[in-house]
C-alpha cells in the first residue's frame, strides 16, 4: 500500500458549521464512553476498600484516599514487576530490532545459498505463536534450563518473523545507488549497513521497534507460562496472578492496573504520531 | 515496486561499463549475506522451528510435565483429541468468540475512522482517545471488565438498571468476554482503517462532487471500494488473533473455564491439558492440531488474495 | 519531527543506550530485583495460596516466625488459588526452579507425583523441630503417608459451613435456646426454616447465598450431601463405580430447589453470596475460611456444618498441608529451614484457628484459648463426620474431578439440565476418569494410581 504524500493543510481554519457540530458532539460522546472505564477505574483506587463494593455504588470517592495506592507499595512486589516489565521489554526490543533489521536486510538485498528456502521457513514463523505452540514450547525451554529466568522470557519473544518481513519489503523498496557507490568507496559491507542503510530506515525501525515494545509490555500468555516465581513476573503477569490472590481487593486491583497501563499511556501522549504511524505502519505491511 | 530480479537483470548490462576490480567490489557487497541473517535464524530455529518439531514429536508420546518414562504411543493422542467432546467445545467457543468479535470489531473500526476523519478540529485528540484502550495489558483490561461486569457492584449493570448475571450464568459470559475484547482491541483497526482512509486521494472526491454525487454515492463508490483491501486485512488479522484469545477470558473468569465450561477456549483448554493434567504429549497434539487450523486460515487469505489479484488483471 | 535540536536526539540516544545496557545486565544477573535487596545467610522461598484472611493470618504467622529466627530470610509469595497455583508448582518443579517450601491440599498429593515432582519430609528432622507423628490424628497422617514416606505435613482441616446470621434468625424464631441456629432434620424442615427466615430479611436480599453457579462450592455441597445418604464413589478395588444416581438426583434436586423456590436470587452467585450476608441476608454457605471476613464486617452470626437434612452428619473436608517441591539437589540450609519453617507453623496454629481453620496439631485444639473461640467451638466437631472425595489420583480440590463433575452439577442447580440426567452424566464422567490413566506414571487408578 502506498501511502499519499503527506497533505499539508494551508487552510484557514473553517467556520463551525452544523454538521461539524454534530460530528465534534458524537466524537465526544464516543470518547467519553470509551474512556469512562478508564475514569471508573481511577475512581476505584481512590476510595478505600469498603467504600469500593459498597452497594449501591457510586462514581466519585465520598471520602478520597491514596490508601489502595500506597497499599501497592508497601505490601506487593509491584515496584519488583515494574522493573521486571522494564527489562524484558528493553531487552526483546533492542533484539528484535537488531536480528530483524540485520535479517531483512540479508534477505532483501545479499545473496546465499538456500535463501528462497529459508525465506519460506521463516514465513511458516508467521503461523506460529506461544497461544498456538505454548506447551512445545515450554517443554523446549525448560530442557534449556530456562524455566523462571529473564532469559526464558525474552528471548523465545525474540523471532518475529512478521518484523523481519516489515523491514525486508521496506529494505527491498530502498534505492541501491547508495550502497552500490559507498562500496565503490572502498566501504565495507557491515559499514554500509551501519553508517547508511540504517539511518536511512529510521522511521520504519521506530515503527518496529515502537510495536515490539508494546506488545512485549504488554505480553501475558508467555511470561505467565514460563516465569512462576513471583519476584521474576512482569507488570500484566503479576497483576494477574498474584495480586488477585488477595481475595479481590479492587481498589488496588485497579491501582495496579492503572501502574501497568500508564507507562504507555503517557509515552503515547507525547509520541502519539509516531506510535500511530508504527501501528499502521505495521498493521499495513501485512497486506 | 520492481521485483528483485528484474533489477538483477538490469545490472549486468550496466555493470560492463565499469572497471573489473570496482565490478568485483560492488558485487561482492552483495554476496555472502548469510551473517547477516544468522542471528535471526539461530533465535528462529531455537525458539520457533525446534518446538514446532519437537512438538509434532511429543504428540506421539505420552509425554508427561516431568519428562521422563516417555513411550512412543502412535496416532492414540489425535485419535483421543478428535473423539474428546471438551476439546470441541473448546474449539466451539473459541469459533464462537471469533464470529462474534470480527464482524462488530471491522465495522465499529470503519465506524470511529469515519468518525476521527471527519471532524475537522482535535485530531489527535479523538485518536488518543479511541485508541487509548489497546495500550493496556491484556490482564489490565480483563480485570477492569470484570469489576464493571461484578454482580451487585458493578457500573455496567448500575448505569443500565438491570441485573444481568454477566460472569456467573453461562449465556452472558462469552458475551462479556466479547465487549471487553472489543473495547480493548478496537482501536488498533481503527487506527488501520484511518491510515487508509488518509490515504485515500482527494482529488476521487472532488471529482465525483463536481459530477454531483451526494455524501452517500460518495461512501459507496468511493469510500468503501477503496477499503476493500484494508478491510480484508483487518478481517484476516482479527480472526487469527481471535481464534487464539485467552488472556481476557481466563482473567475475567478467575482462570476457571466459566459458568458450566461455557468460556473455556482451545488455548486454554489446551495450556490446562499440558500444565494442569500434566499431559505434555496429549496437549502437543492439540497444538499441532490447532496450528494446522490456524496455517489452513492463513493459506485461504494468501489464496483469496492471489485469486482476487489475478481476477482483477 | 525535524524540530528536535541535535542536543535533545543525543540526550534522548544515550538515555536509551543506557536503559539497554542496564536491562540487559540485569537480565544477565538472572535473579529479580528482590533478590538483590536480600542479605540474610539462608533464604526459604515459601510459595502459598492463602488469600483473604487466611493470607493475613499466615503472614502474621511468618513475621512472628522471623522475629524468632533472624537467621533465616522468608521469602512468601501468594499465588492465585485453584488450578493456577498447582499448574506453578508443577511448572517450577519441572523445570528445576521448585521453591523450598509449598502448600497443597492433602487430597491433591496423591495426584501431584509424590517423587517426581514433590519430596520426602525428612521425619527426623521435623521431630528435631518438635513435631512428631503422635501429634497428629492418625487417619490425616496415613492420607499424607505414600509408600512409606510422608509426603505432606498436615496444617489443618477445613469444612463447609452453614453460616447464619442471629439478629435475622432472632426475629425469624429459628434461635434455640442456647443462641444457635435450629438443626433442621428435613429437607422439609429445612425448606420451612428458609421461608421463616425470608420472611425476616430485608427487602432486595436473597435469603441464602450458595455459590449456585461455582463448580467448586457446588462439588464441595454435592459431596456433603452425597455423604449423608452414605452414597459411595467406587469399590475398593477402584475397578467399578458404585455410584448411586437415586442419591444423586436427591441431592441434586434439593440443590436445585433453593433457586427454584426464590431463596437464592440467580444474580447473586459468587462472592456476591458473601457480601448479601454482611448487608443481611440471614444463610450463606461458604467454607470456614469465611469466617475472619464476617468477624471483620462485625456481623453477628453463627456457624454449624452444613444441615443435616439427609438424617445424619456429614460436611465436606479438605485439608491443609505442607509439601516439599522436587529440587534436584534437595538439602542444604535452605532445606532445613523449609522443615524450621513448617514445623513453627505447624506449632503454632492458634492463630491459624483465628482464620475459622481446625488446627491438625492436636495439642492446640485442647488448649483453653482453642475452646473459647467463637465460631469454631460451634463447629468443630465436623472433624468427626467428614465428607470426603474419593482417595484416587484425579481427586483433591480443584483437580480433575471436581474440574469435570463440577460443572455437571452446575449445570443441575442452575436450572440448564434435569437433576436425574446430570446425575447419569456424572455417573458416566466417573466412569471415564476411573478408566483414565494417570499422566504421571501411565497406571489407572485400580492398578495403583491411587496409594493414599
Amino acid at each position: 500500500m502506498t501511502t499519499a504524500a503527506p497533505q499539508i493543510r494551508v487552510k484557514p481554519r473553517r467556520p463551525w458549521t452544523t454538521g461539524q457540530i454534530v460530528l465534534t458532539l458524537l466524537g465526544v460522546a464516543v470518547s467519553a464512553v470509551i474512556l469512562s472505564p478508564l475514569a471508573w477505574a481511577l475512581f476505584t483506587s481512590l476510595k478505600s476498600e469498603t467504600e469500593a463494593v459498597e452497594v449501591p455504588t457510586h462514581w466519585l470517592p465520598k471520602q478520597w484516599t491514596g490508601q489502595a495506592w500506597s497499599a501497592i507499595f508497601e505490601t506487593g512486589n509491584i515496584t519488583d514487576w515494574f522493573v521486571n516489565s522494564l527489562v524484558v521489554s528493553v531487552c526483546v526490543t533492542a533484539v528484535v530490532l537488531l536480528v530483524s533489521a540485520l535479517a531483512g536486510y540479508g534477505f532483501a538485498r545479499t545473496e546465499f545459498r538456500g535463501k528462497g528456502v529459508l525465506m519460506g521457513v521463516v514465513m511458516t514463523g508467521l503461523m506460529v505463536s506461544p497461544a498456538v505452540l505454548g506447551v512445545p514450547l515450554f517443554t523446549t525451554v525448560q530442557q534449556m534450563g530456562m524455566v523462571d529466568t529473564y532469559w526464558g522470557m525474552i528471548l523465545p519473544q525474540c523471532a518475529p518473523a512478521a518484523m523481519v518481513y516489515i523491514l525486508y519489503k521496506f529494505f527491498q523498496g530502498v534505492p541501491r545507488e547508495l550502497e552500490e557507490a559507498a562500496f565503490i568507496d572502498g566501504a565495507g559491507r557491515w559499514r554500509v549497513f551501519f553508517t547508511i542503510v540504517l539511518p536511512l530506515s529510521r522511521p520504519s525501525l521506530a515503527a518496529v521497534g515502537i510495536f515490539t515494545f508494546i506488545s512485549s509490555w504488554n505480553n501475558f500468555l508467555w511470561p505467565y507460562m514460563v516465569t512462576n516465581n513471583p519476584d521474576l513476573m512482569t507488570m500484566p503477569n503479576g497483576i494477574a496472578t498474584v495480586m488477585n490472590s488477595y481475595g479481590i481487593q479492587w481498589a488496588q486491583l485497579m491501582a495496579g492496573g492503572l501502574m501497568a497501563g500508564l507507562p504507555l499511556i503517557i509515552v503515547f501522549v507525547f509520541f502519539q504520531r509516531q506510535i500511530v504511524a508504527g501501528v499502521a505502519h505495521t498493521g499495513l505491511a501485512g497486506q | 515496486m520492481t521485483t528483485t530480479s528484474a533489477e538483477t537483470a538490469i545490472r549486468p548490462a550496466r555493470a560492463k561499463t565499469a572497471a573489473p576490480a570496482v565490478t568485483l567490489r560492488r558485487k561482492q557487497g552483495f554476496q555472502h549475506g548469510g551473517w547477516f541473517v544468522a542471528p535471526f535464524l539461530a533465535l528462529f530455529a531455537l525458539f520457533v522451528i525446534w518446538p514446532l518439531l519437537r512438538g509434532l514429536y511429543l504428540s506421539f508420546t505420552d509425554a508427561n510435565i516431568s519428562g521422563d518414562g516417555t513411550a512412543f504411543i502412535g496416532l492414540d493422542n489425535y485419535r483421543e483429541a478428535l473423539d474428546d467432546p471438551l476439546m470441541w467445545d473448546a474449539l466451539g467457543h473459541s469459533a464462537y468468540f471469533t464470529l462474534l468479535v470480527v464482524p462488530c470489531i471491522t465495522v465499529l473500526a470503519f465506524l470511529l475512522a469515519m468518525l476521527a476523519h471527519h471532524i475537522e478540529r482535535g485530531k489527535w485528540l479523538w485518536r488518543l482517545c479511541f485508541f487509548m484502550p489497546f495500550l493496556l495489558p491484556s490482564t489490565v483490561a480483563g480485570n477492569l471488565w470484570q469489576w464493571l461486569f461484578n454482580p451487585g457492584n458493578g457500573m455496567i449493570n448500575h448505569v443500565f438498571g438491570i441485573e444481568t448475571p454477566w460472569l456467573t450464568d453461562k449465556s452472558y459470559a462469552m458475551l462479556a468476554v466479547v465487549i471487553t475484547t472489543l473495547w480493548w482491541t478496537v482501536g488498533f483497526s481503527f487506527l488501520l482503517y484511518l491510515a487508509a482512509l488518509q490515504g485515500i486521494p482527494a482529488h476521487l472526491y472532488e471529482a465525483a462532487k463536481l459530477d454531483g454525487a451526494n455524501a452517500w454515492h460518495r461512501m459507496v463508490h468511493i469510500t468503501l471500494p477503496m477499503l476493500r483491501n484494508i478491510t480484508g486485512l483487518v478481517v484476516a488479522l482479527q480472526i487469527l488473533a481471535s481464534l487464539q484469545v485467552f488472556d481476557q477470558a481466563v482473567v475475567m473468569l478467575d482462570f476457571g473455564p466459566g459458568p458450566e465450561n461455557s468460556t473455556r477456549t482451545f488455548v486454554q483448554y489446551t495450556l490446562e491439558q499440558g500444565f494442569t493434567s500434566y499431559r505434555v504429549g496429549y496437549a502437543s497434539a492439540m497444538s499441532i492440531i490447532f496450528f494446522v487450523l490456524i496455517a489452513a486460515v492463513a493459506l485461504a487469505r494468501m489464496w483469496l488474495l492471489r485469486n482476487r489479484e489475478e481476477g482483477g488483471r | 519531527m525535524g524540530r528536535p535540536g541535535l542536543n535533545r536526539r543525543q540526550l534522548l540516544a544515550t538515555a536509551g543506550g543506557l536503559a539497554v545496557a542496564g536491562s540487559f545486565g540485569f537480565a544477565a544477573l538472572g535473579t529479580g530485583a528482590d533478590a538483590l535487596a536480600s542479605d540474610a545467610s539462608t533464604r526459604v522461598r515459601y510459595w502459598n495460596l492463602f488469600s483473604g484472611g487466611d493470607g493475613y493470618n499466615m503472614i502474621a504467622m511468618l513475621d512472628a516466625f522471623r522475629k524468632d529466627n533472624p537467621d533465616i530470610a522468608v521469602k512468601d509469595s501468594t499465588l492465585q488459588w485453584g488450578s493456577p497455583f498447582y499448574t506453578k508448582l508443577a511448572m517450577a518443579a519441572a523445570g528445576n526452579r521448585a521453591p523450598d517450601l509449598g502448600v497443597m491440599h492433602l487430597g491433591r498429593v496423591t495426584g501431584f507425583s509424590p517423587g517426581r515432582l514433590l519430596d520426602p519430609w525428612d521425619v527426623g528432622l521435623l521431630a528435631k523441630y518438635g513435631v512428631r507423628e503422635q501429634d497428629f490424628n492418625p487417619e490425616l497422617w496415613k492420607r499424607a503417608t505414600i509408600g512409606g514416606k510422608l509426603y505432606a505435613l498436615p496444617l489443618d482441616i477445613h469444612v463447609q459451613l452453614c453460616y447464619y446470621r442471629k439478629d435475622v434468625l432472632e426475629k425469624a424464631g429459628l434461635l434455640g435456646l442456647d443462641g444457635r441456629m435450629v438443626s433442621p432434620a428435613s429437607v422439609d424442615e429445612w425448606f420451612a426454616m428458609l421461608k421463616e427466615a425470608k420472611k425476616a430479611t430485608k427487602k432486595g436480599l436473597q435469603t441464602i447465598g450458595l455459590w449456585h453457579n461455582d463448580q467448586n462450592f457446588q462439588w464441595w455441597f454435592f459431596v456433603a450431601f452425597y455423604s449423608q445418604l452414605g452414597g459411595t464413589w467406587f469399590n475398593d478395588a477402584n475397578t467399578e463405580v458404585t455410584f448411586d444416581t437415586d442419591k444423586a438426583t436427591q441431592v441434586l434436586e434439593f440443590l436445585r430447589r433453593h433457586l427454584t423456590d426464590g431463596y437464592a436470587n440467580p444474580g447473586f452467585g459468587g462472592g456476591a453470596g458473601a457480601e448479601q450476608f454482611v448487608n443481611g441476608a440471614p444463610f450463606a454457605w461458604e467454607g470456614n475460611w469465611s469466617v475472619p471476613v464476617f468477624d471483620a464486617a462485625k456481623v453477628d452470626y453463627g456457624a454449624v456444618p452444613l444441615p443435616p437434612v439427609f438424617g445424619r452428619q456429614a460436611t465436606h473436608a479438605e485439608s491443609h498441608s505442607f509439601v516439599l517441591p522436587h529440587q534436584a539437589d534437595r538439602g542444604g540450609a535452605a532445606n532445613e529451614g523449609a522443615h524450621r519453617l513448617a514445623a513453627y507453623v505447624v506449632k503454632h496454629a492458634l492463630q491459624w484457628a483465628a482464620g475459622g481453620h481446625i488446627p491438625a496439631y492436636t495439642p492446640t485444639l485442647s488448649t483453653a484459648a482453642y475452646q473459647k473461640l467463637e465460631p469454631q467451638n460451634e463447629y468443630v466437631s465436623a472433624m468427626n463426620h467428614q465428607g470426603t472425595e474419593p482417595k484416587v489420583w484425579f481427586a483433591g480440590s480443584t483437580g480433575i474431578l471436581a474440574q469435570r463433575v463440577g460443572p455437571i452439577v452446575v449445570s443441575s442447580t442452575t436450572g440448564s439440565a434435569r437433576p436425574d440426567a446430570v446425575a447419569r452424566r456424572m455417573r458416566s464422567t466417573l466412569a471415564e476418569l476411573l478408566a483414565s490413566k494417570n499422566p504421571m506414571d501411565g497406571r489407572t487408578a485400580a492398578q495403583g494410581g491411587a496409594v493414599a
